[in-house]
């Protein structure tokens, strides 16, 4: 694992692009966790206009919230893209460079191709998890007054939940570059299908005038963006007792986790059979 | 002989294309072995098939007498086709990668490096060099850390002459250390100043193989005619160097081993007491053998 780790590194130590996608890629995410106190109070002020009692303002910076919300907006669509672009990227490159033949002929076996990539995904998710648990907790200690170490971690699930949410998100990604093995080919199908072909589907499937039962949740990207669904919004606990997401469940993370392994399985499958 | 490479009937098959037919070689330890073919008669097929890159659709191959595997590749340097890297890394780090893969230590970089004449651009990007500077990295890469085995896929091909004769000589140095050499070429001139053994291939079946001396031995023949017929073959047959002879009515035709000039056997046959009334001098070019011994097999 080392080793293919280690090899995986020296391949993305001067690569310009992976470096400035990995920049913006926090730049947005930053700006989103920034925004976002900023768009609920907006909202909350609009509501405001019609309501007698106006509601107070909301911090969404303490804890326990601060897990929840941050692991929300860090993993809506629009930030969620990045990482995934990062990984076709990467992948697709080793088929345009042919990179992946000249490392089977210098003896690596396929399997461990696919090994080295599932290794990188795997460590970008859990740096990128540590990342999101550090930056939590520093902004969590810096709004909240009282602490107890019970109301710090009582929403800490939402860290594993932030993890499976990026973790299965990139092999989806890995999912499209072997098997469409084009940089521009695998990055506009996926963007397409993320931001525009999903959502169709997904408004399509709830309509209850077309299907009986509601399968918009079995859409593939519709289930990792489920892991963690809703942010922890003060108002609407305190005013209408309205609690929508306590902590990521087993059964949230496994559909996920069901489906990436399914998209793992056909690609080891794929290589497999087919040439380099 | 230790065989070092052995395969065993393989064919592949491209939709409706036979890229190789029923194909068999055995490669021996310390061969430089050619497999000669005009473009697209399956030279880069086979060599993907025995790196694992794409799969036989019949037929089997051994590596070192083993079942082959992505240990018996790491004993293997080749270049296959284009030389591949990362273009966005320079010529060391492109290379600690394969060394990385090939359980190798970094030392061995700056041997190849300085080998191929690369080392004084060992800071630039790969993306920066020219062809003949990728082709001579694909070789310092199938170089690194001294290979039991160099497979090498039309290595001069895009180089100028200097680089060509350069590579040559790079090939021979390390083949004199022993290493056993794969070559595959269109160039029939190449096979023959570098390989031991040769494999013809045409439309992905092998024509011939065997030493290049027999394949490709391009003799020479002289029509020689004399009063006596009789006395002259019995002479020129004891002419040093002398290989073989066809005789039609009144003209012989000789084949002689290596280089003889019409002067030596006007002058041993006259001293054998034999005048020659008829001597002439039949060349073939190189080309023109290869072309005909791909012909004869249609």
């Amino acid at each position: 694992m080392i080793k293919l780790l280690k090899i995986e590194f020296k391949k993305i130590r001067s690569y310009k692009t992976f470096w400035i996608l990995t920049g913006v890629y926090f730049i947005f995410l930053s700006l989103g966790i920034v925004m976002a106190e900023f768009i609920i109070n907006n909202m909350v002020d609009n509501m405001n206009r019609h309501l007698p009692i106006p509601l107070p303002h909301v911090n969404i910076f303490f804890f326990p919230d601060v897990w929840q919300n941050i692991a929300f907006f860090a993993t809506i669509r629009y930030v969620l893209i990045f990482p995934a672009i990062i990984i076709i990227i990467l992948i697709t490159n080793e088929f345009t460079f042919k990179t992946i033949r000249q490392n089977v002929i210098n003896g690596l076996s396929k399997f461990e191709f696919l090994l080295s990539k599932l290794y990188l995904i795997l460590l970008i998710s859990v740096v990128l998890t540590l990342l999101m648990a550090f930056g939590s907790l520093i902004i969590g200690l810096s709004h909240t007054s009282e602490n107890t170490l019970a109301l710090i971690f009582e929403k800490s699930t939402f860290i594993t939940g932030f993890f499976i949410t990026i973790l299965t998100l990139q092999i989806y990604a890995f999912f499209f570059g072997f098997m469409l093995r084009n940089t521009g080919l695998s990055i506009a199908l996926f963007t397409l299908y993320a931001l525009i072909v999903e959502p169709i589907l997904y408004y399509f499937l709830k309509s209850p005038i077309v299907f009986k039962n509601d399968i918009s949740t079995y859409l593939p990207l519709n289930a990792v963006l489920r892991v963690t669904e809703y942010p922890a919004i003060p108002v609407l606990k305190k005013v209408m007792g309205l609690n929508l997401q306590e902590k990521v469940t087993l059964g949230g993370c496994l559909l996920p986790l069901l489906y990436s392994s399914i998209m793992v399985l056909i690609v080891v499958w794929t290589m497999k059979k087919k040439d380099l | 002989m230790e065989t070092v490479l052995s395969i065993q009937q393989i064919s592949k098959q491209y939709g409706k294309i036979q890229a190789v037919k029923k194909l068999s070689i055995e490669v021996e330890k310390g061969q430089i072995f050619g497999i000669l073919g005009p473009n697209g008669s399956g030279k880069t097929t086979t060599l993907s098939i025995i790196l694992d890159l794409i799969r036989a659709n019949e037929g089997s191959y051994r590596w070192f007498g083993e079942e082959p595997s992505k240990e018996s590749r790491k004993r293997i340097g080749s270049v296959i086709e284009n030389p591949n890297f990362f273009p966005y890394l320079n010529p060391v780090d492109n290379l600690k990668i394969v060394a990385d893969i090939k359980n190798l230590d970094y030392n061995d970089i700056d041997r190849v490096l300085h080998l191929t004449g690369l080392h004084e651009r060992k800071k630039s990007r790969f993306r920066t060099f020219s062809f003949g500077m990728k082709q001579r990295l694909a070789i310092a890469s199938a170089m690194l850390g001294e290979p039991e085995v160099l497979i090498l896929d039309e290595p001069t091909n895009g180089l100028d002459p200097q680089g060509i004769a350069h590579i040559r000589d790079l090939i021979l140095l390390v083949a004199g250390q022993g290493t056993t050499i794969i070559l595959a070429s269109h160039l029939l001139d190449e096979v023959q100043k570098i390989c031991s053994h040769v494999a013809v291939l045409s439309k992905g079946k092998k024509l011939f193989d065997g030493k290049v001396s027999e394949v490709l031995a391009i003799s020479d023949s002289f029509e020689l005619r004399a009063a006596n017929r009789e006395d002259l073959i019995r002479v020129i047959t004891t002419f040093p160097g002398f290989k073989s002879l066809e005789s039609s009515k009144d003209i012989v035709q000789v084949f002689f081993k290596g280089d003889v000039n019409p002067e030596e056997i006007n002058t041993y046959l006259f001293s054998n007491g034999i005048t020659l009334n008829h001597l002439s001098e039949r060349k073939r070019s190189l080309e023109q053998h290869f072309l005909e011994l791909l012909q004869n097999n249609k």
